[in-house]
């Protein structure tokens, strides 16, 4: 605190920006150790508001990704793209073991001595299962801590757990989808696994209406497997047309619709305050 | 003016009773539910936060019925819900967990969505905490980060399950605060199973047990259950009646008069104790088990309290100066 004061003339010309660079470090200098100067300042209290929301969100608000940024361009609204990309960002556990399970039958593949037969069909075979394990994770509990909040909003319902779905399956196809490029010799199966995965993934969901997610997608990926291996004996010569050929490959889309038939019809039970 | 209106509300899990035809009318203001563990307490709020289907009954928040499922959307519009275990992501900054339950709260508008973050963020004090990740905040502030999310759109119903359960006494005295501020315009339902919660903060005191609502009045009414039956001496009483050594050294008897026992002012706790223990007394009586401490007290035994149909009228209570204030009603 000090006894001398800047004198009115020249605290109006700095409130008008009038003064050169060197004089308004000295103001501002003596405003810093002297209340009384600094409380004559005329305060625009509305643009001093604004101006510290502006940069409180700059520092704070979550940035932007480029997976939002590509979204936002694909003409999503930004709400949306901010609940899809928050989804996956829950759930790095489940994307980071989709990648190491996809790497692990890469590697099995690459490596394998018996040729690729066998290494492709693992491949067939668990690829399918790794979007619904995404799918089980995509809403309620135990997956969900949050669950009570988010099931409380007026945002919750089937629409909600549909587009979180349709997040983790896309993250997933696209794990898988890249890990089937690498396959040696993938040719026209590394594309096989797709609808397979399209039926489990609508079963899945058309079930948890009626009981809980992660029970539906384990008891539909355990039937899947299940039924490839009490089919096929595991080997690759009957299983692949037999499993994965077109006859089959055309039932999986007629009961994947059916099951989105299913879905839309009970899509409500996905809401907890729905009455059972 | 009537916020929430319950009517014969009934929910059962298996074989267990969790709520067995509640009727309660809640309006502005703080309203606490007390009860024992079991008492119904979560399962009423979870009923009213819309995160559970009752199985009988009728429910209204703000004249919207839940069990419609477009009037439900108006229901979540209009409330904010802080659960018992919250589960807040804890990977999440205190912002990013505000800006994404802001937008399953519809509030679309980027620069809107903001501002109420920010809002919200001032309210609980966490302003500058905003960057801070989940886990790394204190138990206090996670649980007043709790309260922001549920305080996001301005709700007009604040719905809070244990609130200040595991807070420190410093943490459980600035969380009241806030609290306190909030239900001085809307309306806020808290459950505890802490007297004083119910102390500080709450006009009007719901006691449950077995799912059903046993008293509903004020704090001081829930007192008055205890006017005449709260004794101080020196020597542990005779029998079974309930006591405890208090900071004095003297020892503060339920019930009938120990030898030597000196009338003590009755505490919110004292009339939540009996009352609870009439209760069991009540229920015993119509199993036809010997009652205890409390018909001999002179709490009003209810017949109804069996089957849930008949209302009470319970002990007048002398306010802080003496005068008789309106009974509370032991159900």
């Amino acid at each position: 605190m000090t006894d001398w004061h800047l004198d009115q003339d020249l605290l109006d010309r700095y409130d008008r920006g009038d003064l050169d660079t060197g004089r308004v470090m000295a103001v501002e200098a003596h405003m810093l150790a002297c209340p009384h100067c600094r409380f004559r300042v005329h305060v625009d209290v509305a643009w001093t508001t604004g101006n510290w929301a502006i940069v409180y969100d700059a520092v704070h608000a979550p940035r932007v990704g480029p997976a939002q940024r590509l979204l936002t361009r694909l003409g999503l609204p930004e709400h949306r793209v901010r609940l899809l990309t928050a989804t996956p960002a829950l759930r790095w556990s489940w994307l980071l073991a989709t990648a190491a399970v996809l790497g692990l039958a890469v590697l099995a593949a690459v490596f394998s001595r018996d040729g690729t037969d066998r290494a492709g069909l693992l491949f067939l075979v668990v690829a399918p299962i790794l979007p619904v394990v995404a799918v089980s994770g995509a809403y309620g509990p135990p997956a969900d801590p949050m669950y009570e909040i988010t099931g409380t909003a007026p945002a919750a319902g089937p629409a909600l757990v549909l587009w979180r779905a349709t997040a983790v399956i896309g993250a997933a196809v696209a794990t898988a989808g890249f890990a089937a490029l690498l396959l040696p010799a993938a040719g026209w199966y590394a594309a096989a696994w797709l609808l397979p995965a399209l039926l489990l993934c609508t079963g899945t969901l058309a079930l948890a209406t009626s009981v809980p997610l992660p029970l539906a997608a384990g008891t539909l990926g355990g039937l899947w497997l299940a039924g490839v291996l009490g089919v096929t004996g595991f080997r690759h010569e009957p299983a692949v047309p037999l499993v994965f050929g077109p006859a089959a490959q055309l039932s999986y889309s007629l009961a994947a619709a059916l099951a989105a038939i299913v879905l839309i019809r009970r899509r409500r039970r996905f809401d907890p305050g729905e009455s059972r | 003016m009537t916020t929430v209106s319950i009517r014969r509300l009934g929910k059962r899990y298996g074989a267990t009773t969790a709520l067995d035809a509640v009727d309660l009318e809640i309006g502005t203001g703080v309203t606490g539910l007390l009860g024992p563990n079991g008492a119904g307490k979560s399962t009423l709020l979870r009923c009213l936060a819309t995160a559970l289907a009752p199985d009988t009954g009728s429910l209204r928040v703000h004249g919207f019925d839940p069990a419609v499922q477009h009037e439900r959307v108006e229901v979540r519009r209009r409330i904010g819900y802080l659960p018992q275990n919250p589960g807040l992501y804890p990977n999440f900054t205190a912002y990013d967990l505000l800006d994404y339950v802001a937008v399953l709260k519809e509030i679309t508008d980027t620069g809107a969505r903001r501002a109420e973050v920010r809002r919200v963020l001032e309210e609980v004090e966490l302003t500058d905490r905003a960057k801070t990740k989940v886990r790394k905040l204190s138990g206090g502030m996670r649980q007043r980060l709790g309260l922001a999310q549920a305080l996001l759109g301005e709700p007009e119903l604040v719905i809070l399950d244990e609130p200040t359960v595991g807070l420190d006494p410093e943490q459980r005295m600035l969380f009241r605060a806030l609290v306190s501020r909030i239900g001085e315009h809307r309306t806020v339902l808290l459950s505890t199973h802490q007297t004083e919660d119910v102390g500080a903060l709450c006009e009007r005191v719901v006691v449950m047990r077995g799912g059903r609502v046993i008293f509903d009045g004020s704090p001081r009414e829930l007192a008055g259950v205890a006017e005449g039956q709260v004794w101080l001496s020196a020597e542990p009483p005779q029998g079974n009646a309930a006591y405890w050594r208090n900071a004095d050294g003297l020892y503060r008897t339920l019930g009938a008069r120990p030898a030597g026992g000196e009338a003590a002012r009755p505490s919110i706790e004292d009339g939540y104790l009996l009352l609870l223990d009439s209760e069991a007394t009540t229920a015993g009586a119509a199993t036809g088990v010997a009652p205890t401490a409390g018909a001999a007290t002179g709490v009003a035994p209810t017949a109804g309290a069996a089957t849930g149909a008949v209302t009470t009228a319970g002990t007048a209570a002398p306010d802080a100066a003496g005068a008789t204030t309106a009974p509370g009603v032991i159900r």
